[in-house]
């Protein structure tokens, strides 16, 4: 009978013991595989995001939160330069603003309205239903607008739908006349906050509402997109651009992702580093204290196995096998546990207000598997040491005397 | 004729908090092949501390040890540990089967350890169960066994690799008499079948079957 085969049974022997020890096991590792799933998962997702979207570098007037930066002017000849770049291949021109959108005998509702530059729409929302924004004749006068599901339930809009735009004006109440729009198609946006309301329409659409606030086409962007050309690579687009027009701030995706993960993720680093070493030293805990009390009541046993000419090795390898079965059935065990419970807690985190709808903190990655088994199998040798130290070190007629004695 | 074990002078003491105990005190003993020799005494007499020595799972605080030939101090663990698999076969007063094995894999654990082919080793357990008077107990656990089922389980795995030697300490310590008696007969069979037997015991009738009985008295042989 094989060491494995033999740990096997005795641990087969007292279903209970077992059962519970693969259950604290098995918690104690979804725990873990969660922490290590959120270690990176906000980083990746935030990543997987910014990628999505197509392009690599972005160019904004300034640092700073979006809504608080400033604007960047001449957009269109900006982008015309940018275009002619070797090192560039798609510029898109991005614009928002805030609006208050009314539909009779609905409040009128908050709504973040943006304006993409033709072509990139597609990068931008995935229409469900209804048509694309319309361009060229009649675009004008129509002002076309698309509007995400929550704004669609919101106002109660569908395709063919009139809505009132007006643009706002922080801290004051507007009297700025409403214009309508026509609602031309309902579409989901990959950068839509959870909680925000949101619409897209045209450039000339966007700037009609905007000259309601400030008279005058002043041709602004928030901010510009830029995917460079894949041989040359996103930090080639971005030296190209800091040359060319050094008074913007042009940052690839890397370069976000950097920053990002040096400042506004370090805290959820920190919060898994510290509840991963938790949980691991929980592991270690409850396997070593099992195995040794296991090892403890079994110390005459293992002394009569050693007289009968078992070596020490055979008894180290049952226990570190008596381990490996508890570590590794309740690891495997917490996979999907942890699973299901990040689900939930991804769930809970990505209702805080102000995150893009598509980001999650937990995220399955099989780095992230592999460094768990890494983890649990260390955790589950260091565990077995001890008890397989007493069990090595046994001194087999003393311990054979002192069972007699007792 | 070349004894299986020979002990020359053993002396084992001890380490206490309050001093060193000696247990046993300038013991020699032969061991014969085929033999058959019961130790009595009082309790703490070393009586087990002899035995222990005579089995390689002890070392002696002097004196020098001879097993088939080869000094067991210049032995390592290893060889030591081969040496009880193979060559001696061990029977305590309280079993020590494994409580999670069947008295079938009980007796085929000592086989499997020397890496025995799995036929052979369910002909020689199947033999063996046979020859304690259990080969329909083969699929009962020893919590299912009597004390004195126990004990001829025991027996059967101590036999298993058919050693030169058997060494039991107290084997019919936890057992009624009717019942020591049987273990006393399988002890019979076992000698006659050409094993050396020691057996530490207080029984006398079972100390009464052997060749040659040796009386211990505070550590040392006081009569043979």
């Amino acid at each position: 009978m094989t060491s494995q085969a033999l740990a096997w049974r005795t641990l087969t022997a007292n279903p209970a013991r077992g059962l519970l020890a693969v259950a604290g096991v098995a918690v104690i590792g979804a725990l873990l595989f969660d922490m290590l799933m959120l270690s990176s998962g906000l980083l990746v997702s935030f990543r997987d995001l910014l990628d999505t979207a197509g392009y690599d570098v972005r160019v904004v007037a300034t640092d700073g939160l979006p809504v608080l930066r400033v604007p960047i002017p001449h957009a269109t000849a900006l982008a015309a330069d940018l275009s002619r770049q070797p090192e560039v291949q798609e510029v898109a021109v991005f614009r928002l603003d805030r609006v208050l959108m009314t539909m009779s005998g609905r409040w009128p509702e908050g709504v973040t309205l943006i304006s993409v530059s033709e072509g990139a729409e597609r990068h931008t929302w995935r229409i469900t239903r209804g048509e694309n924004l319309i361009t060229g004749e009649g675009a004008l006068e129509r002002r076309p607008l698309v509007v995400s599901d929550r704004l669609a339930t919101a106002l109660s809009l569908t395709p063919g739908s009139i809505v009132r735009v007006r643009p706002t004006m922080s801290g004051v109440a507007s009297a700025i006349p409403e214009m309508e729009f026509h609602v031309v198609g309902v579409a989901e946006f990959e950068f839509s906050m959870a909680d925000d309301l949101t619409a897209a329409t045209t450039r000339d659409g966007f700037e009609q509402v905007r000259a309601g606030r400030a008279p005058g086409n002043k041709d602004e962007a928030d901010a510009v997109l830029v995917a460079s050309r894949p041989a040359l690579g996103s930090e080639a687009a971005v030296t190209a651009i800091n040359r060319l027009r050094p008074d913007l701030r042009a940052y690839s995706n890397e370069q976000l992702v950097a920053q990002f993960n040096q400042n506004g993720f370090s805290y959820f680093r920190q919060i898994s580093f510290v509840l991963s070493s938790i949980t691991l030293g929980f592991a270690f805990l409850l396997v070593a204290t099992l195995l040794t009390v296991s090892v403890n009541q079994r110390l005459s046993e293992m002394a009569a196995l050693r007289a009968l000419g078992f070596s020490r090795r055979r008894i180290a390898a049952t226990l570190l096998w008596e381990s490996a079965w508890l570590v590794g059935v309740g690891g495997l065990l917490a996979l999907p546990l942890g699973g299901l419970l990040a689900l939930e807690l991804d769930r809970i985190l990505r209702a805080m207000p102000g995150l893009p709808e598509r980001l999650h903190f937990f995220v399955f990655e099989p780095r992230a598997v592999v460094r768990y088994l890494a983890l649990l199998t260390v955790t589950g040798l260091g565990a077995a040491a001890y008890p397989v130290w007493v069990a090595a070190r046994l001194p087999i007629a003393a311990t054979l005397r002192r069972e007699i004695v007792s | 004729m070349t004894p299986i074990v020979e002990g020359r002078d053993l002396t084992r003491a001890f380490p206490m908090p309050a001093g060193p105990v000696t247990a046993l005190r300038d013991v020699s003993i032969a061991i014969s092949p085929g033999e058959y020799v019961a130790i009595a005494g009082p309790s703490g007499c070393g009586k087990s501390t002899l035995l222990h020595l005579l089995g390689c799972v002890d070392a002696p605080t002097t004196g020098s040890l001879v097993f088939e030939g080869r000094d067991v101090a210049r032995l390592t663990e290893r060889e030591r540990s081969r040496i009880r698999l193979t060559r001696i076969g061990f029977v305590f007063q309280r079993f020590f089967l494994l409580p999670m094995l069947s008295a079938w894999e009980n007796v085929e654990l000592p086989q499997a350890e020397i890496g025995i082919h799995p036929a052979d080793r369910r002909a020689r357990t199947r033999e063996l169960l046979d020859y304690v008077g259990l080969i329909d107990r083969g699929h009962h656990r020893p919590s299912q066994l009597s004390g004195g089922e126990m004990q001829r389980v025991a027996i059967a795995r101590a036999l298993a690799n058919r050693p030169a030697l058997l060494l039991a300490d107290e084997p019919t310590g936890e057992l009624d008499e009717d019942t020591g008696e049987h273990v006393a007969d399988l002890f019979d069979r076992v000698h006659a079948d050409g094993t050396a037997i020691v057996v530490v015991t207080h029984n006398p009738v079972l100390a009464a079957r052997a060749e040659r009985r040796l009386a211990m008295k505070r550590g040392t042989v006081v009569s043979s």
